[in-house]
């Protein structure tokens, strides 16, 4: 009874550190909606770690290949990334039209892309500090930019 | 003097030090957050549902993020005009005689089509244009010309920023030090255009957000 209790604890422990590893960065969430008969519905999250960390892990060529087509706007991306950690709350673009709603926000150190209009829902949020390591692992691929 | 009243005396003077070695740091944020400007640009169309667009930038931002971006006649945060000599006015003349002239009035225009009227006054320039877009009346051929579309377009600048834009080589425009003069000079709304179809106004104030 004893061995079972230390064991449940040693696996909740280490559930716990896992789960406080992965979602240590924040989540990506990824919200698609077709507002359609048998329009396609798409929701997941994902912890920001597992992009940071899958970056690592992918061969070295597909991450030499990415970098090379987002070559011309990596100092973009790196330069936004970093300025955004700045600013962790504002209200970036807005686009009010006919039924159409466009807006980039940046809450609580998240990037937040929401597109509404009749047909779809479309809702992204990442952390800023996920553009950053993928702007740096790009970078790191591509030396001399 | 006991042991006890020597070692509060120790603890006040080393919070007396630490506190003057924390105060100018901030002093200093404190001032770095009030100095945080943002350029607003709000576009409103009165056509078509009535399209609204918002757009805020905080300056700091726009100032690193502009010499990373390189497409066309944009590099390092300057613009390069492909002729300085634009209809042959020699446009830095123009402005380097502005800038050295007393305050006033340089050019009212006055017309059926157009007024035009281009100031300085108190460290800014002042861009006035009304266009008068007429269009006569076909059913009454007496009836007079009326302004049936007009557009108002109100640009004022510091001169500084005046001065930092064309402050880098003799035919580009300095967007990057514009930026840095404009963050300087505090709230100011610079463009203003209406018309009967839309509504442009571009601003700098230390709001993270649009009216």
């Amino acid at each position: 009874m004893l061995f079972l209790a230390k064991a449940a604890l040693g696996v909740g422990a280490t559930l716990a550190l896992t789960a406080g590893y992965l979602f240590h960065e924040g989540v990506i969430r990824v919200d698609v909606d077709e507002n359609r008969a048998g329009g396609s519905h798409v929701h997941f999250w994902i912890p920001a770690t597992a992009v940071s960390g899958g970056l690592r892990v992918v061969p070295r060529h597909y991450i030499q290949q990415a970098a090379e087509q987002s070559r011309p706007y990596l100092p973009v991306l790196r330069e936004v990334a970093k300025e955004l950690e700045k600013y962790p709350n504002a209200e970036l673009v807005d686009v009010q039209g006919n039924d159409q709603h466009v807006r980039v926000s940046v809450r609580s150190g998240k990037v937040y892309i929401d597109a509404v209009d009749k047909e779809n829902n479309v809702h992204v949020s990442l952390p800023t500090e996920t553009i950053s390591d993928v702007a740096d692992r790009l970078e790191d691929a591509t030396p001399g930019i | 003097m006991n042991q006890l009243s020597r070692g509060f005396l120790r603890f006040t003077a080393a919070l007396a030090v630490a506190a003057f070695a924390l105060l100018p740091s901030v002093l200093l944020a404190q001032n770095s957050s009030k100095t945080d400007q943002w350029i607003h640009v709000r576009v409103e169309n009165k056509e078509n549902g009535g399209e609204t667009v918002r757009v805020n930038v905080p300056i700091d931002m726009a100032v690193k993020v502009l010499p990373a971006i390189k497409h066309d006649n944009l590099h390092d945060g300057k613009v390069r005009m492909n002729c300085a000599h634009l209809n042959d006015v020699d446009l830095r003349a123009m402005l380097d005689a502005v800038r050295t002239a007393r305050d006033g009035e340089y050019v009212t225009v006055q017309s059926n089509e157009n007024d035009v009227r281009v100031a300085k006054n108190a460290g800014y320039l002042y861009i006035h244009v009304t266009d008068k877009n007429h269009r006569k009346s076909t059913d009454n051929k007496d009836a007079a010309a009326k302004p049936v579309h007009e557009s108002k377009v109100e640009v004022k600048v510091p001169m500084k920023v005046v001065d930092a834009l064309f402050s880098s080589g003799k035919d580009e425009l300095d967007i990057v030090a514009a930026l840095r003069a404009l963050s300087s000079n505090g709230d100011t709304e610079l463009v203003s255009v209406k018309d009967s179809e839309n509504t442009v106004r571009v601003w700098i104030d230390s709001k993270n957000v649009t009216d």
